[in-house]
């Protein structure tokens, strides 16, 4: 897969705040990336220089074979959720969506047609003749999904595009993204404060303070910071007497035991020499939060 | 460039549903220029036929003559008024930016100019709506006390809401370039709506003003448009006068009511008039194209999300 966002050496300063401090990464055609970070961490004012809202102060940033100087080329190819809506409140969705669509040239029919496959996909077909400003915040969110995806771009970029949605709207929007990303290769680029939604990318990057403070696939993060845990969920005293002889990190719940492992291959180690002690159990990897927690130091939750 | 006239076209037609959309702007950008005509006709309507009759003495004049030419005099200003100050309440650009939809045309592909255009052609055509509704109110008013308008005069009235409410407009849009705030909308919209009448000459006759003023007045294009409004308007009328009072007296009558203007002791020809007023058009609207490609250039720098 070549590479349809490249960044090096990103700079951008407000004054004295370095909002983004030489980062460079990279992003995949079709990948699903995630940028995690805490508010002010620079991943919005990263995405505002990628779509041309904010002048970059220095670095490359090349976006499907243009560099970001030619903004008009690269436009067409990007759709983009904001943090909040910047529709037209006192329009309906259809005349929101329609002028949208028009302005990336589509036609009368091929906007019909996109227009049909969203409703399908996402519910909206009792809300198309509603202004906007009568919407509740989880249909606003599915509007604004739409317009970022009505022209077909190649790149979608979502800021934070799942705050505030109930379960069922989320998963009709990421039940959307993946077809799309199966169907029409879609590059999905978002930041979010979910860890499932972290967890599920093909790649992550953690920026803290304007710089990049680690990147990798999620296994490959959890696997590099976070523990495992190993459940044991029939045990004895037997076996909470070894664990605290052996002064390990254990907490006793209800219906079972949870031992802290540095990796999985030490939980793998403890179940091998310990076969006969243990009936029921299960490996469980640390968390985004977990890995979260040990690159910056800070939780991810408490900023939400 | 076939794209970008599309994109223009639906453009403007987005921002003109926007403004009408808004009922509340629209019905406050009518309810202003009509509760100005009540005053009008309610406190000095009375004056100016009071001077009318002073300035021919024991002649005979007949009433639809008087009535014809206070209502048209009112009609010219406040239609002179309105052309500027509905251009400078009605305008989408500031309302984008406080709703951020500036930023999602920051991310379409849409050429900044293509935006621009489309801000004023919206602006201009909400403007000349507006216009035309206190055009056609002044229409049937004056079908009720005195029509002396020719078919010539109506189509020049026509032109001359279209090039005051664009020169209007096209101030506006600059004025607009260089704030996000509602309440500095609201500020220049009641200053404007409260000065911009007696700078153009559209309450009080230029000529009962000092030398000083008048000569800064002179160099205003405001001015000028008033003064054309108020010929497209009392023509008809001071020719029906002709017929029944000495010409030296309508001339008086024609001065004393601006329909006539001098500068440095020269009088200014409709033609140097219209002409004027073309050339301020012009001129606001190359500095507007220059003030958003600059603009432009600052905003990537200066826009924080």
């Amino acid at each position: 897969m070549e590479n349809i966002i490249e960044i090096k050496n990103l700079k951008k300063y407000f004054g004295n705040v370095k909002a983004v401090d030489d980062i460079s990464f990279s992003v995949k055609t079709g990948q699903l990336f995630a940028f995690l970070g805490l508010n002010g961490a620079g991943k919005s004012t990263t995405i505002n220089i990628l779509v041309g809202v904010l002048k970059k102060d220095d670095g490359e940033c090349v976006i499907n074979g243009n560099p970001i100087d030619q903004i008009q080329k690269i436009l067409p190819d990007i759709g983009i959720v904001f943090q909040s809506s910047i529709l037209d409140k006192k329009l309906t969705v259809y005349t929101n969506l329609k002028y949208r669509a028009l302005m990336y040239g589509l036609t009368k029919t091929e906007f019909s047609e996109r227009l049909k496959y969203f409703c399908e996909k996402l519910e909206l077909n009792d809300i198309l003749k509603k202004p906007l400003e009568k919407l509740s915040g989880g249909q606003k969110r599915k509007v604004d999904i739409v317009r970022a995806l009505i022209h077909k771009p190649k790149i979608l970029i979502l800021d934070e595009p799942t705050t505030g949605l109930d379960p069922k709207t989320r998963k009709l929007v990421w039940s959307l993204i993946t077809e799309l990303r199966k169907n029409e290769n879609l590059t999905v680029l978002l930041t979010t404060h979910y860890m499932e939604e972290a967890s599920i990318a093909d790649y992550v990057v953690i920026i803290d303070h304007g710089k990049v403070a680690t990147c990798g696939t999620p296994i490959y993060l959890k696997n590099k910071y976070a523990n495992d845990y190993l459940r044991i969920y029939k045990y004895n005293n037997k076996i909470i007497n070894l664990l605290s002889k052996s002064n390990m990190d254990f907490s006793k719940y209800k219906k079972y035991l949870e031992i802290k492992f540095k990796n999985t291959k030490c939980a793998m180690d403890f179940i091998v020499n310990n076969k006969n002690l243990i009936e029921d159990f299960e490996v469980i990897k640390g968390s985004m939060d977990d890995v979260f927690l040990a690159v910056t130091g800070k939780e991810l939750k408490e900023n939400i | 460039m076939k794209g970008e006239v599309k994109k223009l076209f639906y453009l403007t037609e987005r921002n003109i549903k926007l403004y009408f959309k808004d009922k509340m702007t629209f019905f406050v950008s009518l309810i202003t220029p009509l509760i100005l005509l009540v005053l009008f006709i309610t406190f000095l309507k009375t004056t100016y036929e009071n001077t009318i009759l002073e300035i021919i003495g024991d002649l005979p004049l007949e009433s639809k003559l008087l009535n014809a030419f206070t209502g048209g005099w009112l009609f010219s200003s406040v239609l002179s008024v309105s052309c500027i100050t509905v251009a400078f309440c009605s305008g989408i650009m500031v309302i984008d930016k406080i709703n951020r939809a500036n930023i999602d045309f920051l991310v379409s592909p849409i050429k900044k100019s293509t935006l621009q255009l489309s801000y004023v052609i919206a602006n201009l055509f909400s403007t000349i709506i507006v216009c035309l509704i206190l055009f056609a109110i002044g229409l049937i008013y004056l079908g009720f006390v005195g029509f002396y308008l020719t078919f010539v005069d109506i189509i020049l009235i026509l032109v001359n809401i279209f090039l005051t409410s664009l020169s209007g407009t096209l101030f506006a849009n600059i004025i607009w370039s260089f704030t996000n705030s509602q309440g500095v909308v609201s500020g220049v919209c009641t200053l404007v709506s409260a000065m911009y009448g007696f700078v153009c000459g559209a309450y009080v006759p230029i000529n009962t003003m000092g030398n000083t003023m008048q000569t800064i007045i002179g160099f205003l294009p405001g001015t000028y448009s008033t003064i054309l409004f108020r010929q497209n308007f009392l023509n008809g009328v001071l020719n029906q006068m002709r017929k029944t009072l000495p010409d030296e007296l309508v001339s008086g009558i024609a001065s004393g009511f601006d329909c006539t203007f001098s500068m440095f002791n020269k009088n200014v020809s409709t033609l140097a008039m219209f002409l004027l007023m073309v050339g301020f058009v012009f001129l606001v609207f190359i500095i507007l194209m220059l003030i958003s490609t600059l603009k432009q250039k600052r905003l990537k720098h200066k826009v924080k999300n």
